[in-house]
């Protein structure tokens, strides 16, 4: 039997609203237990079944990444997407797929105006990510604490990082997060235990869902069981804010830029 | 682990090019040499171009497709699965700028035979009267050089075409009805009516959309499993890879897939001779034409026409206006998403069901001219999981959690016209292609008009959400539907080309996909491209061989072909009232 916290620290894991103690990790979070998309694949057609059957088996290896740049971005994408809720054996491959992206440089179909190519982006994000970490705790992003980690991410998530100003003239501080969260949605939330945690039915080809309306669960779905529980305790990627109200892209953008500004004329000042 | 009811289900024999489950593609077709003269050369088998294909095919020219992605197999190149759909986009490098930059690749065109067609949601209304009087009406935009009596035989014509699964009654624009019957309700279908039902506005259900609700000639009817951007394997929705180019192989057109076209070649007597392009190897090829339909998007229309640029055409082929490239037209296409107590499970059904166009039309009690519809969407997991990223700055838990109620959250989508402004255009980048072209600049920049009507727009959507019973009601701002940027138009000084496609400066050269939008309304343009490619089709048609010899632009609308139709399109019922 292996121990409840086996490989992860406790104090980064999810806690229980009652008692404040840490949830051991599962092997499928969220609100549909038993729930198993894969567990239908023998009713999806062929060429599906291969796409699915590959990106869950056999994870691509390193090409792209140098070790050091790869340990990097583990550390960051840990934070990006925390998984400390889920057993070691059933976390989902985030920097794999990323790396196999740069790798074939694939992309999105265009570049801002206000970012240079994604490769150059992961090479001198590190340099970015790193500077504000010693600016801020004096230290390199990886011999930091897990908190001061967190904190480090949260202030380019809020467009005001204080370091880096070069390399952010290069890059726009929001783009830059758009980027590397857009990346960590597009591997965690393919992947069909992403699919079983969110209780999405998955392909349906050829069979068809058949229940539509009231948001009943095909015979083969199950019914959302739901939980409490609260994020680990020194986290600062628990709060969502939907406050502000954007009705253009660039609105979207102006409190980030002018987070930004102020930062800098702060930093002047 | 039960059986599958049918078996499990094998890929079809791989020497069968299939597209969709029952239609096979019968190999080898046509080839033409490169130094035959083929009559037409089509330059992107997209919405437009693969009705031109079929309809000039069907005409007897001959006709040479040339795409510059895949000729899908749909049963073993496609999936239901959302980042296994990526090569359905166009990836290839552009760069987007702008004080609003859109964002481009999977937000708009395709790369593949059907380009756009096989990712779109398939939403199919018409555009309405008052859209092709813009300027006229309300001083701002520009005229169209037809009017909605010019189109609305081919609304007709392609709407049994497509087969567009609709109501009985359409309220909006010009009424009509549809030949076939509207699709059931999912959970995002029955909060739009319930939001808009409680405030009293007319909602359409079950359509109007190109998906099939009944099968119809070797296409099998829709089974709601939600993946309609990701290429509909089920052939159920209407694409021109399942809906025209069939046809169009089975009378002898050439269909030239993953061949990128590099320039439009011009000859000492001002009239284009053929086009250079690049093989999947990288060779480069010349085709030899009589004469040139580009039908690239408005994207790529306008970048390779820039790019063909020579002596006595150095701004651009075509471009003695300096237009081209202009008036480039994105909508608004917020995203308001909605809490609901209750599971809605929006990946059900297909993400386009149910519409509002009431506030459509300009009303004077706005500060602004113009107006906009309101949709449903259903966005999957990793799409859904950016719009929090967006709309809630979720990341890291904020984000997990938030994405553990993905089945509680119901999104509409609001489309918004957009005017035309000059300085929205595309233009050429220093970046250069694998082929070593410049690639296209995109610039787009909201104007105080678009500003007020995208506010107005999200306040109604949201006011419909929270009417629905959503007890949280977020958005995301966004385009969808770039249009114009080779716009048609009477006057030669400020537009591209004429109402047929023409260009003003070169007779045998034609431009017909969205690219030749004056305005678009706040109405989806699949149904108007294709609309206007089937007409655009007539009248080379009608012309015939004096497309290719003649001095002379004959400016007389012929009427329709209803013959040059895929065979399974004649002869249904059109519901009209009025």
């Amino acid at each position: 039997m292996k121990p409840p916290f086996d490989g992860v620290d406790p104090a980064l894991c999810p806690r229980d609203p009652n008692t404040g103690e840490p949830l051991p990790p599962r092997k499928q979070p969220g609100y549909y237990p038993g729930f198993s998309t894969i567990s239908q694949s023998p009713f999806w057609d062929e060429a599906t079944r291969e796409v699915i059957d590959k990106r869950v088996k056999h994870p691509p290896e390193r090409k792209f990444f140098s070790a050091e740049a790869w340990n990097f971005w583990t550390s960051v994408f840990a934070h990006l997407i925390p998984q400390t809720d889920r057993a070691i054996d059933r976390q989902i491959p985030i920097v794999a797929v990323l790396d196999h992206r740069l790798a074939i440089n694939k992309t999105a179909g265009y570049r801002y105006e206000s970012m240079p190519p994604d490769r150059v982006v992961y090479e001198i994000g590190i340099e970015a990510i790193d500077l504000e970490a010693v600016h801020r705790y004096g230290g390199k992003f990886l011999v930091l604490p897990s908190a001061d980690q967190d904190r480090v991410l949260q202030a380019i998530h809020d467009g005001r990082p204080e370091a880096a100003r070069e390399i952010w003239k290069r890059m726009s501080v929001h783009r830059f997060w758009q980027m590397i969260m857009g990346d960590a949605i597009d591997a965690y939330y393919a992947h069909p235990w992403a699919w079983d945690e969110v209780g999405f039915g998955g392909p349906a080809y050829p069979r068809a869902y058949t229940r539509l309306e009231r948001g009943e669960p095909e015979p083969w779905e199950v019914q959302e069981q739901r939980y409490e529980w609260l994020p680990p305790a020194n986290t600062a990627s628990a709060e969502v804010d939907s406050s502000q109200s954007h009705h253009t892209e660039s609105g979207q953008h102006s409190l980030l830029d002018r987070l930004s500004e102020e930062a800098q004329q702060g930093a002047k000042r | 682990m039960k059986k599958p009811l049918l078996g499990a289900f094998q890929l079809p024999s791989s020497k069968k090019h299939m597209v969709g489950p029952l239609q096979s593609i019968h190999m080898p077709m046509r080839r033409f040499r490169e130094y035959e003269e083929v009559d037409y050369a089509i330059v992107g088998v997209g919405s437009a171009g693969g009705v031109l294909l079929q309809r000039l095919a069907r005409a007897g020219f001959n006709v040479v497709g040339l795409e510059a992605g895949p000729f899908w197999d749909t049963e073993h190149d496609w999936v239901s699965d959302e980042a296994g759909s990526h090569e359905l986009y166009w990836t290839e490098p552009r760069v987007t700028g702008g004080s609003d930059p859109l964002a481009l690749g999977a937000n708009n065109c395709g790369k593949g035979v059907g380009g756009g067609s096989v990712h779109w949601a398939a939403f199919t209304p018409r555009l309405h009267r008052s859209d092709f009087e813009v300027y006229t009406l309300d001083g701002v935009g520009a005229d169209w050089p037809i009017t909605y009596d010019d189109i609305k035989p081919y609304y007709e014509q392609l709407e049994l075409e497509m087969s567009v699964a609709g109501p009985a009654y359409y309220p909006w624009g010009h009424p009509h009805g549809y030949a076939y019957g509207p699709h059931p309700m999912g959970g995002v279908g029955n909060a739009l009516i319930k939001g808009c039902t409680a405030l009293n506005i007319p909602v359409s259900i079950g359509g109007p959309v190109a998906i099939l609700s009944g099968s119809h000639g070797d296409r099998p009817h829709c089974i709601y499993r939600g993946f309609c951007i990701q290429g509909c394997k089920v052939g159920a929705k209407a694409s021109t890879l399942v809906t025209h180019v069939p046809d169009a192989i089975r009378r002898g057109a050439e269909l030239r897939d993953r061949s990128m076209v590099s320039r439009i070649e011009l000859g000492k007597d001002g009239r284009v001779t053929g086009i250079h392009y690049f093989d999947i190897d990288g060779h480069s090829h010349f085709q030899r034409a009589k004469a040139v339909i580009v039908s690239g998007y408005s994207i790529e229309t306008p970048r390779l026409l820039l790019n063909s640029a020579c002596p006595g055409h150095e701004k651009g082929l075509g471009n003695s206006s300096g237009t081209l490239g202009c008036y480039l037209m994105a909508q608004a296409g917020n995203v308001v998403m909605g809490r609901f107590d209750q599971p809605v499970r929006m990946y059900k059904a297909p993400p386009a069901h149910a519409l509002t166009e009431e506030f459509y039309e300009t009303d004077p009690k706005n500060d602004f001219a113009r107006g906009f519809a309101i949709q449903t969407v259903g966005p999957l997991p990793v799409a859904f999981g950016k719009q929090l990223l967006a709309a809630k700055k979720a990341w890291g838990w904020g984000l997990r959690r938030e994405m553990m109620d993905y089945n509680h959250w119901a999104a509409f989508g609001l489309l918004g016209e957009i005017l035309p402004w000059k300085d929205n255009c595309v233009t050429l980048s220093k970046d250069k292609d694998r082929f070593g072209l410049p690639v296209a600049h995109v610039s787009f920049n909201l104007h105080e008009n678009d500003k007020r009507l995208i506010k107005a727009a999200k306040e109604k959507t949201e006011e419909v959400m929270h009417a629905a019973g959503a007890t949280e009601v977020v958005q995301e701002a966004r385009y969808a539907h770039l249009v114009g940027a080779c716009r048609m138009g009477s006057d030669p000084r400020t537009s591209v080309v004429d109402k047929f496609g023409r260009s003003h400066d070169i007779l045998n050269l034609f431009v017909c996909d969205g690219s030749v939008f004056p305005t678009q309304g706040s109405a989806n343009p699949g149904l108007t491209i294709q609309a206007l490619a089937a007409r655009t089709a007539d009248y080379l048609v009608s012309q015939g061989e004096r497309i290719f010899t003649s001095n002379e632009r004959n400016m007389k609308t012929s009427s329709m072909r209803r013959e040059l139709a895929p065979p399974e399109a004649w002869g249904k019922g059109v519901p009209r009232l009025k």
